[in-house]
C-alpha cells in the first residue's frame, strides 16, 4: 500500500517536471533575465583610417535668436593637439562687428536675444563670412566642459544672432 | 545723359554692395576619407539608452551607421533599425503604428563603438531616425533623430 502511494507521488513529480521545465526554459528564452546583469561591450574601429584626421569632439546645430541663423558647429582636435571650431552648412545675417565666441550654456543672460550685462565668453575671432564653411582656432587652454556653447555674437549691439549647445560627438 | 548713366552706375554699385553677402570657404584641414552625412544623440530613459549615431559615406559610396559612446540595456533579440519618422518615444511599438523601417542587423553589443552597413538604396531623407528595437516585445529601447552634419 505504502509503496503504491509512493510511486504515484513519484509519478506526479515526473509529470510536473516534464511540464514545468519547458515552461521555465521558454520563459528564460523569452526574457533572458540574466542579461540585466551581463553587459556585452564591443569596440569596433571607425570604418576608415582616421588616426591622422582631426577628430570631432563636440557638435550641435545652431539656433537663430536675434537673427535667423542655421548650420552646424563642430569642435575638432588635430593629431598634434590643436583644437578648432568649424562651421558647416552655415548661414546667418550679415552685420557689423559680428564675432564667434564660446560661452557657458547655463548663463541666464544667454536666453535673451540681447545680452544684458557682461557675457562670460572666450573670443574666437571676427566672423569670417555670414555664409559658408569656416574654421576658428581655439585658445590652447580653453575649458570645453565650462564653455560648452558657441555663439554668433554682435559685439556692438550685444545681440545673439544664433547659438548652439555643443554635445559630445 | 552721361551724368544719368553715371548716377545709375553709382546706384547699381551701391545696391551691389548691400545686396551681396560675405562668403567664407575654409577647406577642411585634411582629405576626408569618409564623408559625415548625418548625426544625432540617443535618448531613451526606460532602457537607459545614450550615445551618438552618425552616418558616414565611404569613398566608394557605401553608407555606414556608426554608434559611439553608446550604451543601452541588454535584452533579447535587439536590432538596429532606421525608421521613417522624425523621432520615437520610449517603448514605442512600431508594429502598432505600422512605421516603415530598414533593418540594419542584430545589435552587436549593448555598450561600445560599433558599425552597421546601410543598404545602398536607403532613402535617408525618409528614414530619419535610428532606433534600438527589441523585436521580441516590439519596444523601442532608444532613438536617435538624425540631423544634417
Amino acid at each position: 500500500m505504502n509503496t503504491h502511494v509512493g510511486s504515484w507521488v513519484l509519478h506526479r513529480k515526473w509529470i510536473l517536471a516534464a511540464v514545468g521545465l519547458p515552461i521555465l526554459v521558454a520563459a528564460w528564452w523569452a526574457f533572458r533575465p540574466e542579461k540585466l546583469w551581463i553587459n556585452q561591450r564591443v569596440s569596433e574601429p571607425a570604418p576608415f583610417a582616421s588616426s591622422t584626421d582631426p577628430q570631432p569632439l563636440y557638435t550641435g546645430r545652431l539656433e537663430g535668436k536675434a537673427h535667423q541663423t542655421s548650420g552646424r558647429a563642430t569642435i575638432y582636435r588635430t593629431p598634434d593637439g590643436k583644437q578648432y571650431l568649424r562651421l558647416t552648412d552655415f548661414s546667418t545675417s550679415n552685420g557689423p562687428d559680428v564675432h564667434v565666441v564660446l560661452a557657458r550654456s547655463d548663463q541666464a543672460n544667454l536666453t535673451q536675444e540681447i545680452v544684458k550685462g557682461q557675457l562670460d565668453s572666450v573670443e574666437l575671432g571676427s566672423l569670417k563670412g555670414n555664409e559658408g564653411d569656416q574654421n576658428y582656432d581655439l585658445p590652447v587652454s580653453v575649458d570645453l566642459q565650462k564653455y560648452n556653447a558657441a555663439v554668433i555674437y554682435c559685439e556692438r549691439f550685444h545681440a545673439v544672432f544664433g547659438l548652439v549647445r555643443l554635445e559630445q560627438f | 545723359m552721361i551724368r544719368n548713366i553715371k548716377t545709375l552706375l553709382a546706384l547699381a554699385a551701391l545696391a551691389f554692395t548691400f545686396g551681396t553677402s560675405a562668403y567664407a570657404q575654409d577647406n577642411m584641414k585634411h582629405e576626408e576619407k569618409a564623408k559625415t552625412l548625418e548625426t544625432g544623440s540617443f535618448h531613451g530613459k526606460v532602457h537607459g539608452t545614450s550615445g551618438r549615431a552618425t552616418i558616414y559615406q565611404e569613398a566608394d559610396g557605401k553608407l555606414v551607421l556608426r554608434l559611439t559612446n553608446f550604451k543601452t540595456s541588454n535584452g533579447p533579440d535587439v536590432h538596429v533599425i532606421l525608421i521613417a519618422a522624425k523621432d520615437a518615444d520610449d517603448n514605442a511599438n512600431f508594429l502598432k503604428s505600422s512605421t516603415e523601417r530598414v533593418e540594419l542587423g542584430n545589435l552587436k553589443g549593448n555598450e561600445g563603438d560599433q558599425n552597421y552597413e546601410i543598404p545602398g538604396d536607403t532613402d535617408l531623407s525618409k528614414f530619419q531616425t535610428v532606433s534600438i528595437y527589441c523585436e521580441r516585445f516590439d519596444a523601442n529601447f532608444g532613438a536617435a533623430p538624425l540631423e544634417k552634419f
